[in-house]
């Protein structure tokens, strides 16, 4: 299960993850992040109630940070233990900008 | 037409055409025959009935007005058609004349609760119903047999309804079919391998999850007997039995529910399985409890038994049940195997002595030794166990994303007996997710297929091992080169991760292919 808590300021888009975003569930991240990320300049993915994340969720993290590089920033916040550990595994801790 | 009024019913014959020409005339003895009894109930035999046009099927029309319960049977291939074709089948009760087939000298190749199958020639058997009035029982039958081929196990379906003298017969297309009990009888050497599809094919079956509704829950069954024994036991024991089957808790998977080695037949290369009418949902300890029976508990104080019923022995029996249990549980345990073996002989020594009992068995000497010796196995058994339930360390599963859940689900039951750290469970599961996810987006594309998982636990040291097992393309993911994780993000391809992030969570990920299988291993000490 996933639920995306979706909010836009402006050029800005928040979005908070609660669940888990596997092979089942990342799907439905990218299908929001698909039709959101025009015209925005600031993605903000809070993972504050994210629990596991999987090589399906690391994906969508990907493909959002390479649009993101194109017009503006991406920032992922409140990352537990056990995700952090997934994104030092596999340098997506070099890659993304976590806070 | 003769008009043959029996007491209650009004039966009719109708004979040659109706048409225009004798409509009216038909009418009227019809209407003649009815007369003052609106109520009554129609039987028309149309068992010589050759034509019958629209004006015949006004007269049928006004008759169903006055005498709403109206049957019309035997009707030849011809008129039915036509009662087909204008809407008639669904306006009354109308039933097709039914060939008559003769079993006198055939092969008897099964024989189940409720009837017994022939060969009739080299392509096809008839299945004749026990009950004389088996129409209902055929329907039944075809529909659960529908259903389970369109859920996917390979079963036969009937395709013609026949008379085979009182009773009522399907007649099942069965090319050189053979039944696993001819081949364990005929070529002994050929045992292993029957075990493994007897397996394989029960697995599917209990893998199977059936939409709620469409088939009987066999606890309910079971609760029954349980509820018959009460009056043959001990207070207490009697209590425990309805409490152990009250607590096996309610299970969508299919069940056969009489899933002995006649029942599986080997028509070419493809294994069929037949005799679908029991088939029902429930735990897995019911099907074990009535595979038991038939290969061990009907047997066990006569040994003949087994060999009259199946044409094997009873050492072959007791050797192939064994076998089977082994390969089912995925495990060689004994201690593991005589509780599972022990819980489904608590089913299905109630089964035998209700049926017994039922069956006049106290009245024989030999009947009550039986009954004796059942009982007191069963005492035995209800003294030592608390539950009737265990766990499968293995399952068999439709490869597909979607199943993803089921397969995480299954993994942390058989972790639950092991102490594994949350962060441990985790990084289990993300293994587990990555590797079958990608048996399910490669293995078998663009087709679809099974995959076995296997989870097992060591002590000293603490090691969970858990097996992937698919028959798909070959191919070793262990192979591939690692991703580069010093590339920036422009760099970087999206994916390619799944494998990688198993290597990295997990103590060990090896790979080998052996009998056209691709077997892969996790393993993570904890």
């Amino acid at each position: 299960m996933l639920t995306i808590n979706k909010k836009t300021e402006n050029q800005k888009l928040i979005l908070k993850l609660e669940g888990r975003l596997d092979t089942v569930t990342s799907p439905d991240l990218e299908n929001e992040l698909s039709g959101s990320l025009d015209g925005i300049t600031e993605l903000l993915i809070d993972f504050e109630k994210l629990e596991y994340i999987s090589s399906a969720g690391l994906r969508v993290l990907l493909s959002a940070q390479k649009v993101m590089n194109k017009q503006g920033v991406m920032k992922v916040t409140n990352v537990n233990e056990t995700v952090m550990e997934i994104f030092e595994v596999t340098g997506f801790s070099d890659i993304l900008t976590i806070e | 037409m003769i008009d043959n009024n029996t007491a209650g019913l009004i039966s009719l014959d109708l004979t040659g055409r109706i048409d225009s020409n004798n409509a009216a005339a038909v009418e009227q003895t019809l209407m003649a025959a009815v007369t003052g009894r609106p109520d009554a109930p129609v039987l028309l035999d149309a068992e010589k009935l050759e034509y019958i046009s629209s004006a015949g099927l006004r007269v049928l029309l006004h008759l169903k007005k006055t005498n709403k319960d109206l049957r019309i049977i035997n009707v030849c291939p011809e008129v039915y058609e036509i009662l087909e074709m204008t809407g008639f089948t669904e306006m009354m009760q109308i039933e097709k004349a039914y060939r008559v087939v003769s079993v006198e000298g055939c092969e008897e190749i099964g024989r189940g609760a409720n009837g017994t199958v022939y060969r009739i020639d080299q392509d096809n058997v008839v299945k004749v119903y026990n009950n004389a009035d088996a129409l209902s029982e055929i329907q039944h039958e075809r529909e659960v047999a529908r259903l389970a081929l369109i859920l996917g196990i390979p079963t036969a379906i009937s395709y013609d309804v026949v008379r085979v003298g009182d009773s009522y017969g399907s007649v099942f297309e069965m090319l050189n079919a053979r039944s696993f009990s001819k081949i364990i009888e005929t070529e002994p050497d050929k045992l292993d391998w029957c075990v493994k599809e007897y397996v394989g094919m029960l697995k599917r079956i209990h893998s199977t999850l059936v939409p709620e509704g469409k088939l009987p829950d066999l606890k309910r069954t079971v609760l029954s007997w349980a509820e018959f024994m009460k009056a043959y036991l001990p207070e207490d024991a009697g209590e425990k039995l309805l409490t152990l089957v009250q607590n096996v808790p309610h299970d969508d998977h299919m069940i056969h529910g009489d899933y002995h080695t006649k029942n599986l037949q080997l028509q070419g290369d493809e294994v069929l399985l037949i005799d679908m009418d029991t088939l029902a949902v429930g735990h897995p300890v019911f099907e074990l409890a009535s595979m038991y029976n038939a290969f061990i508990g009907f047997s066990e104080l006569n040994h003949e038994i087994i060999l009259k019923f199946q044409g094997f022995d009873f050492e072959t029996a007791s050797e192939f049940w064994h076998k089977v249990l082994v390969a089912y549980l995925g495990t060689e345990d004994p201690d593991r195997l005589r509780e599972v073996e022990d819980k489904a002989r608590i089913i299905g020594y109630t089964r035998l002595i209700r049926r017994s009992i039922r069956r006049g068995g106290q009245e024989s000497e030999e009947g009550r030794a039986e009954i004796e010796h059942w009982k007191s196995e069963l005492l035995g058994l209800l003294d030592k166990y608390d539950t009737l339930l265990f766990t499968m360390n293995e399952m068999d599963i439709e490869a597909v994303n979607d199943n993803l859940p089921r397969v995480l689900d299954f993994v942390d039951r058989n972790l639950e007996k092991a102490e594994c750290s949350p962060r441990a469970k985790m990084q289990i599961a993300l293994a587990v997710e990555e590797i079958f996810i990608n048996i399910a987006s490669y293995a078998y594309t663009p087709g679809k297929g099974h995959a076995t998982v296997r989870v097992e636990v060591s002590e000293e040291p603490v090691v969970v091992t858990i097996t992937f097992i698919d028959n798909g393309k070959p191919y070793d993911p262990v192979a591939k080169d690692d991703p580069d994780i010093t590339l920036s993000s422009d760099e970087r391809p999206v994916g390619g991760l799944g494998i990688f992030l198993a290597k990295k969570t997990m103590d060990d990920v090896s790979y080998e292919y052996k009998d056209g299988q691709n077997i892969l291993r996790l393993k993570k000490n904890l």
